[in-house]
């Protein structure tokens, strides 16, 4: 079961940094597993961890957030606060039982395409190895529960 | 309510109002007792310290219907904390608050796992040891599937009633996030996925000052103080931060590094 088990992870990518750097793995024809569901944002800094928690409430596997390094925030500090919330929400989804290991972060310049595909196999083959989330009663959300939200472009 | 206790609050309460427009403090009702604000000249018997009562959140509210008065509060530690944490959120004006610090008893600290049961000025009482909060200590212990099974079972309780929220005397946003159904789904019942406890806990980095308030309120007895806790106790080792302590103290999530 686990060989057919295809991890759905969504992936948060700023647009100044990491969807540059991904751009750049896919022209140089770097192979990286399609698993992740690339979201655009301005900064990584926008990644507010309401839009972290709603991608595991929606059925996520695993989250990954990329943005510059440190020092090369388009935005100069968006990604400070980035660099602080994560391992907080990190240390949060580890108490509650969900392992924190489905929450990642990680700095990918425009020119670390090979970094990018690096970061997304190690991702992607370290959500296999954890399984599917299973978030308890998934199943039980009625269709159309979030519609409200979906309407909101959401 | 020990003589000498009596005696050092009615001074204090008396002191104060004698100059300031008012003092907030607790008032003994037919039943119980209920927040009351003291003004001059006013009879002081019925100064009660129990039970607790977010004064902060009280306090806050006077101020915004008096924006001229200077108001005094009887105030234990947890409610001067919160005092510092509106403040630096410019929620508060401290000019206008004079606090009339309350020592808590050991028993009391006993009572709210509570470290430290005094505020920084004690006008009341005697400083009291505080005790470790046993539960954090033992949540730290439980492996991923055993606090996957402990919350599981907490949040399954949940009625979404706010109570945790309307209770906390930090939380002061008009427009919440855990009304957003952006964030959290209406019409279900518990939230199937935590996001409306995840959302809160997020929240509270940095701003949970520990006074346990939504533990008292919440209908299905769910400890959320455990979860904040531990999230306090991180922010303290890793940055260094202790909310409450200073106004000047920044919410590390809220600076660059």
């Amino acid at each position: 079961m686990t060989e057919t088990f295809q991890p759905r992870i969504v992936g948060f990518l700023c647009n100044w940094c990491s969807y540059a750097g991904a751009d750049g793995a896919g022209i140089a024809r770097f192979q990286y597993p399609p698993n992740v569901t690339v979201i655009r944002v301005m900064c990584s800094g926008r990644v507010s961890p309401e839009m972290v928690i709603r991608a595991f409430r929606e059925g996520a596997d695993g989250v990954i957030v990329l943005g510059c390094h440190i020092g090369d925030c388009h935005y100069i500090s968006g990604n400070h606060r980035t660099a602080k919330r994560i391992p907080m929400l990190q240390n949060l989804l580890g108490y509650v039982g969900i392992d924190p290991r489905r929450l990642r972060l990680d700095w990918v310049s425009s020119a670390e395409g090979p970094k990018l595909a690096r970061v997304v196999d190690e991702f992607v083959a370290a959500i296999r190895g954890l399984g599917p989330a299973g978030y308890r009663a998934l199943a039980a959300v009625p269709e159309g529960a979030l519609q409200g939200a979906r309407q909101h472009g959401a | 309510m020990e003589p000498e206790i009596r005696g050092q609050l009615g001074a204090a309460v008396e002191e104060a109002l004698s100059r300031l427009d008012g003092v907030l403090a607790l008032k003994q009702q037919p039943v119980g007792s209920a927040p009351h604000l003291y003004q001059r000249d006013e009879e002081l018997d019925l100064l009660a310290l129990e039970p607790r009562y977010p004064m902060a959140l009280v306090l806050d509210r006077l101020l915004d219907s008096f924006p001229e008065a200077r108001l005094g509060v009887v105030a234990r530690g947890c409610d001067e904390w919160a005092l510092t944490e509106l403040a630096k959120r410019h929620q508060v004006d401290l000019e206008r608050v004079e606090i009339i610090g309350v020592a808590c008893s050991h028993e009391q600290a006993v009572e709210c796992r509570c470290a430290e049961p005094y505020p920084s000025t004690i006008s009341v009482g005697v400083q009291a040891e505080g005790v470790e909060d046993a539960l954090v200590a033992e949540h730290r212990r439980l492996s991923l599937e055993e606090r996957d099974a402990f919350w599981s079972r907490q949040f399954a309780k949940c009625v979404k009633c706010y109570g945790c929220r309307n209770i906390c005397p930090v939380c002061y946003c008009p427009a919440c996030a855990l009304e957003d159904e952006i964030w959290v789904e209406r019409g279900l019942m518990a939230p199937p996925f935590p996001s409306l406890h995840l959302v809160r806990a997020m929240h509270m980095v940095g701003r949970c000052i520990g006074c346990k308030e939504c533990e008292l309120a919440c209908p299905a007895d769910i400890p959320l103080p455990i979860l904040y806790t531990l999230m306090r106790q991180d922010a303290a080792e890793l940055w260094g931060y202790l909310p409450g302590k200073s106004v000047e103290d920044q919410p590390p999530l809220l600076v660059t590094l």
